[in-house]
């Protein structure tokens, strides 16, 4: 038969791969794709054929999957998954309509299926193929879910943080902030103490965070470092008059 | 008795009927699939999104074919009806999993383990 369009090429995911089994063939609607590498990766699940096209599906798609070993159903021990999406590829005989609809024409009721099977080489691999595929399965709860209450979201769930707010941590505020919550009368000792300060700390360097005159223009949050251009002076061993 | 490590999804099973669903570990019943095939089998899991994990399936699709499997996993969304078991008693079933969830919660005598929620709705 022809090329399968849906067949792409891409590098191996690298990140996240749960399971990797390579030895594997994939097979959509009963027709081989060939043998490559499936990786069960926690973002999505990809199989590359061992030329170097695959393809990947999406968590979100997959509506279950399972481990076959019924050789009266399928004559190879193997992964099976079933998607809810359509791939194109020739005529499928595994997924019939009801009644001989065609599945381009169906309105909502019946919705699109493709059934793929990866059978790996190595059969006693099935039970950690299945495993890890149920591992990124939890990984991506269906968001469009109506009864889920999203009130579980936030704050709620982190216990340690509930601990702490009932605990006494101070809080830190930016220079601004911290301004409005003093009276006017420790704003006033502010202003003198930082003044002391400013005399105190010689022409030849700038303190961190204590606003001169200079850096008062310059910067916006006294917490900030004074990046400004340190007067020659500072480290040679000139004599600084305190 | 076993329950999800995880606290979030300890709340949502708490707060809703999947905290009955995930009783019904190691019990044989019938999930009915959104797609109307159905899947008989031993629950081996059930998570709080209702994630389903059956063992030993009788399989049935939509056009009626009936396959073995050895092992089944059916995402939430796509889980229609699960069907209690006749011998599971449902009240107790949910009471024994409320349990669980407090054996971890409380861990260590009350108000010295892990204070997920202040606020306990029940008993």
């Amino acid at each position: 038969g022809g090329a399968m369009s849906f067949l792409k090429r891409f590098p191996p995911p690298a990140e996240g791969v749960r399971h990797r089994q390579p030895d594997t063939e994939a097979v959509l609607a009963g027709r081989s794709l060939g043998a490559g590498t499936l990786y069960i990766a926690e973002s999505r699940l990809s199989w590359l054929e061992n030329s170097g096209v695959g393809f990947s599906l999406d968590y979100p798609t997959i509506s279950l999957h399972a481990v076959s070993r019924d050789l009266s159903a399928y004559p190879c021990e193997h992964l099976y998954v079933m998607v809810n999406a359509k791939f194109e590829e020739a005529e499928t005989k595994e997924a019939p309509m009801a009644e001989g609809e065609e599945e381009e024409d169906s309105d909502d009721d019946v919705e699109p299926i493709a059934e793929f099977r990866f059978v790996p080489s190595d059969k006693s691999a099935l039970e950690a193929m299945f495993s890890a595929m149920c591992e990124c399965q939890a990984l991506h709860p269906d968001p469009d879910d109506e009864d889920s209450d999203n009130d579980y979201e936030g704050e709620e769930y982190d216990v340690e943080a509930r601990e702490l707010e009932q605990g006494d941590i101070p809080s830190f505020y930016t220079y601004e902030e911290g301004l409005s919550h003093l009276t006017a009368e420790g704003q006033a000792t502010l202003e003198r103490l930082e003044g002391m300060l400013a005399q105190s700390v010689s022409s030849q360097y700038n303190m961190a965070g204590v606003r001169t005159e200079d850096s008062i223009r310059e910067f916006e949050d006294g917490m900030e470092v004074d990046m400004a251009p340190v007067v020659a002076g500072q480290f040679e061993d000139a004599e600084v008059d305190h | 008795m076993e329950v999800s490590h995880s606290v979030k999804e300890r709340t949502i099973a708490e707060n809703s009927l999947v905290i009955l669903l995930q009783g019904l570990r190691g019990h044989v019943t019938t999930v009915d699939l959104r797609d109307e095939s159905t899947a008989t089998g031993r629950v081996t899991n059930v998570d709080a999104f209702m994630n389903v994990r059956l063992a030993e399936v009788t399989f049935t699709d939509r056009q009626g074919t009936v396959s073995c499997l050895d092992e089944l996993f059916v995402t939430g969304r796509n889980v229609r009806y699960v069907h209690i078991p006749d011998e599971v008693d449902i009240r107790a079933t949910i009471e024994q999993q409320l349990q669980a969830i407090h054996r971890v919660r409380y861990f260590g005598g009350r108000d010295k383990g892990r204070k997920e929620f202040p606020r306990v709705k029940h008993k």
